[in-house]
C-alpha cells in the first residue's frame, strides 16, 4: 500500500509538470488552431535560462522565478513575431510543419548555447523531503501540484470573466467574426504564445528543480502530448487534469509492469483515447457541415 | 501547327514521359547512374548510396503524406520495422535475402494496418500525433522483445548475395540500391496515374467531396498506409544493410523529420520532388561543412563535434525557409524557371 501511495504521489508530481506543459499546448491550440510541436523545446529553453540566472545573477527563488517568467514571455513573443506571424493564413499543414522545424532548431541550439551535460537547478528550495505519515514528499513536488491547481483556477477565471479571455475564445471560435467585432487576431495570437510559453516554462523550471536539466528535456513535450489529447486539444483545464492522469498512469505502469512500459504508457493511452473519443475527454466534438 | 502544350486524349494526359527531350535526358541520367559506381571514389559513392536508399523511403512517405495528405511523424517506425524484419529473417534465420526483402516490406505493411486502423477516425494533427506515438511504441517493443531482436545490442547484417551475384562491394551494392530506387519510382508514378492515385489526391484535396464522389475513405486511406509502409520498409532494410548493423539507435527520430523535410523541400505530392528533395537534404550538411571549412579550420572542427546537432538545425531551417518562401518546393521553382525560359521576355 505504501509503495502504491508513493507511486501515486510521485505520479501526481510529474503529472502536474505534464499538465502545465499540456496547458501550454492547449492555450495555443485554443486561440490559433495549431499544435505547437516546439512546446517541449520552449519549456526546455526557459528552464535553461532559469538555470543560467541562478548560477550567474542570484540563486534567490524570486529573482529566478521572475527572470524565468520574463524570459518565457520574450521567447514566446519573439517566436510568434518572427516565425509564426508570417505564416498567418497558410494551411495548417504548413504552419504545423514550421513548428516542427522550429522544434528541431531549438532542440539542437541547446548544445551550442549551453552544453550537453546534465545540471541541477539549485535555488535552495524544492529538494528537502517532508514526511507525511510514512511517506516522504519533496517540497518541490508539493509546490508543483499546488501551482498547477492555482493556475488551473486562474486560467478558468481568465477565460470565463476577463475581457481578453473572452476575446481569445472569440478568435478561437471564429476569427473572421472576431475581427469584425474589433478584436485584433494577431494580438490575441501573440498573447497566446506568450501565455503558453510562460505556463509551460513554469513546468520546465519545476522539472529542473525536482530532477535535472539536460538536452533530453524536450521529451517532456512528447510526454505532455498524451495529456493534451486526453483532456482535449481545445480544453485548457482538461489538459491540466489530463497531465495528472498521465503522470499517475505512467508511474503505476512503470512500478507494476516494467520500466519500458513507463516510457510508452502515455503513448498507448493516446491511441486508446483517440480510438474511443477522438476529441479528448473534455474536448468539443468537431462537427463538420458540408 | 502545334503551339504550346496541350493534350487531346486522356491517355496523353497520364503518360509518364510526354516529350522527346525528357526521354533523351532520362536515358542520359540512367546511363550516368550505371557508369557512376565505376567512376566515383568511395567517398562520393557512399553519398550516392545514401541518396538512393533515402529516395526509396521518401517516395514511400510521399504516397502517404504527399498524395493522400495524411501527415506521418512516425515514418522512422516503418523504417526500423523493415530493417529489423530483414535482419531477423536473413541474419538470424538464414533465409534467402529476397525473402528478407519481402518480409521487410510485408511486416511494416502489417504494422501500418495496426496504426492505420485507429487513425482512420482522425484527421490532420491527431494523425500526426498517433503516428508519432506509434514510432515510440515500436522502439520500446523492439527493445523489450530481446528473444527476437537482441534488444539494445542489435543485429549485424551482411551484404546479401542474390542468385549467385554478390552485392558485397560498394559498386555492386549501389546497383542494388539503384534497382530498388527505380522500382519504387515507377511504382509511385504508376500509382499516381492510376484510379487509386487519383482517389488519394481527391482525399487529400477535400475528403468530404471525395466521399461524396463515392470514394471509400477507409479503404483508400488504409491502402495508402500499407503501400507507404511497404516501400518505406524496403528502404529501412537497405539502410540496415548499408550500416551493416541494425539497432534502435541507428534509426533516430530525426529520420522522421528528415523525411518530411525532403518532401517539403522537394515539393509535396510529386515523385520528382521527392527525388530532388532527397538530393538536396542528403548533400546539404556536407555542402555546408565544405563552405564553412573554407573560412576556418575551427568551424570545421565544430562540424565534426556537433555534427548531429548541426544537421538537425539545418533541417529545421530548411523546412521553415522553404515553407515561408517557396512552399511549392524545388519542383515549383523548376516549373517557374521552365516557364520563364519558354516565355521570356513575356510573362505569359
Amino acid at each position: 500500500m505504501q509503495y502504491f501511495t508513493q507511486l501515486l504521489i510521485s505520479g501526481l508530481a510529474i503529472g502536474a509538470i505534464y499538465g502545465l506543459i499540456a496547458m501550454g499546448f492547449a492555450v495555443i491550440y485554443k486561440s490559433t488552431g495549431l499544435v505547437n510541436f516546439a512546446q517541449g523545446e520552449m519549456t526546455m529553453i526557459t528552464a535553461y535560462i532559469a538555470w543560467t540566472i541562478s548560477t550567474t545573477v542570484s540563486g534567490n527563488v524570486f529573482i529566478v522565478a521572475i527572470g524565468a517568467i520574463i524570459a518565457a514571455v520574450v521567447l514566446g513573443l519573439v517566436i510568434e513575431r518572427v516565425v509564426m506571424r508570417p505564416m498567418l493564413g497558410e494551411p495548417v499543414f504548413a504552419t504545423v510543419m514550421v513548428t516542427i522545424g522550429l522544434a528541431v532548431i531549438l532542440r539542437s541550439s541547446i548544445n551550442f548555447i549551453w552544453d550537453a551535460y546534465p545540471h541541477g537547478l539549485d535555488v535552495g528550495f524544492g529538494r528537502t523531503i517532508v514526511r507525511i505519515g510514512t511517506i516522504g514528499v519533496r517540497t518541490g513536488q508539493i509546490a508543483v501540484i499546488v501551482t498547477l491547481l492555482v493556475l488551473l483556477a486562474a486560467i478558468w477565471a481568465f477565460f470565463r470573466y476577463s475581457k481578453v479571455g473572452v476575446a481569445m475564445r472569440a478568435v478561437a471560435a471564429d476569427d473572421r467574426t472576431a475581427l469584425l467585432m474589433g478584436i485584433s487576431a494577431t494580438r490575441v495570437h501573440a498573447l497566446a504564445w506568450a501565455a503558453s510559453s510562460v505556463i509551460a516554462g513554469i513546468g520546465g523550471v519545476f522539472f529542473a528543480l525536482s530532477y535535472d536539466l539536460s538536452p533530453a528535456m524536450f521529451q517532456l513535450g512528447l510526454k505532455a502530448f498524451p495529456a493534451t489529447i486526453l483532456g482535449g486539444l481545445d480544453a485548457v483545464l482538461g489538459s491540466g487534469l489530463g497531465g495528472l492522469l498521465i503522470g499517475i498512469t505512467e508511474n503505476l505502469a512503470g512500478g507494476y509492469i516494467g520500466s519500458g512500459m513507463k516510457e510508452v504508457a502515455g503513448f498507448v493511452m493516446i491511441i486508446v483515447v483517440l480510438m474511443i473519443r477522438p476529441f479528448g475527454i473534455f474536448g468539443e466534438r468537431d462537427i463538420e457541415r458540408v | 501547327m502545334r503551339t504550346g502544350d496541350f493534350k487531346q486524349t486522356y491517355g496523353e494526359l497520364v503518360t509518364l514521359i510526354d516529350s522527346p527531350p525528357i526521354w533523351l535526358w532520362s536515358v542520359v541520367l540512367v546511363a550516368a547512374l550505371i557508369v557512376a559506381p565505376h567512376v566515383l571514389n568511395s567517398y562520393a559513392l557512399s553519398f550516392l548510396m545514401i541518396i538512393l536508399i533515402t529516395v526509396v523511403g521518401a517516395l514511400g512517405l510521399n504516397i502517404l503524406t504527399g498524395y493522400t495528405g495524411l501527415i506521418s511523424l512516425g515514418h522512422v517506425g516503418f523504417l526500423v520495422t523493415g530493417a529489423y524484419a530483414y535482419a531477423i529473417l536473413v541474419s538470424k534465420y538464414q533465409m534467402h535475402p529476397l525473402i528478407g526483402f519481402l518480409g521487410a516490406g510485408v511486416v511494416p505493411a502489417l504494422a501500418s494496418l495496426v496504426v492505420g486502423a485507429p487513425s482512420l477516425r482522425l484527421k490532420g494533427l491527431y494523425l500526426a500525433i498517433t503516428t508519432l506515438a506509434f514510432s515510440f511504441i515500436i522502439n520500446t517493443l523492439i527493445l523489450e522483445a530481446r528473444w527476437l531482436t537482441n534488444g539494445a545490442r542489435g543485429i549485424s547484417v551482411q551484404r546479401p548475395e542474390i542468385f549467385g551475384i554478390s552485392f558485397d562491394g560498394d559498386a555492386a551494392f549501389t546497383y542494388l540500391c539503384l534497382g530498388f530506387a527505380v522500382l519504387a519510382l515507377f511504382a509511385t508514378l504508376n500509382i499516381r496515374r492510376s484510379r487509386v492515385g487519383r482517389a488519394f489526391v481527391a482525399i487529400r484535396d477535400n475528403d468530404t467531396a471525395a466521399r461524396v464522389m463515392g470514394i471509400n475513405l477507409h479503404a483508400y486511406k488504409l491502402f495508402a498506409f500499407v503501400t507507404s509502409a511497404f516501400i518505406t520498409g524496403l528502404s529501412g532494410a537497405l539502410y540496415g544493410i548499408y550500416l551493416s548493423f541494425v539497432s534502435v539507435e541507428g534509426f533516430p527520430f530525426l529520420l522522421s523529420i528528415e523525411a518530411l523535410a525532403i518532401l517539403i523541400v522537394g515539393g509535396l505530392g510529386s515523385a520528382l520532388g521527392a527525388v530532388l528533395g532527397t538530393i538536396l537534404i542528403v548533400l546539404l550538411p556536407e555542402a555546408t561543412r565544405m563552405v564553412f571549412s573554407l573560412f576556418s579550420a575551427q568551424m570545421d572542427a565544430m562540424f565534426t563535434t556537433g555534427a548531429q546537432e548541426l544537421k538537425s538545425m539545418l533541417y529545421g531551417l530548411v523546412i521553415i525557409l522553404f515553407l515561408r518562401f517557396q512552399p511549392r518546393g524545388l519542383v515549383g521553382a523548376w516549373h517557374d524557371i521552365r516557364r520563364m525560359w519558354v516565355n521570356w521576355p513575356l510573362r505569359y
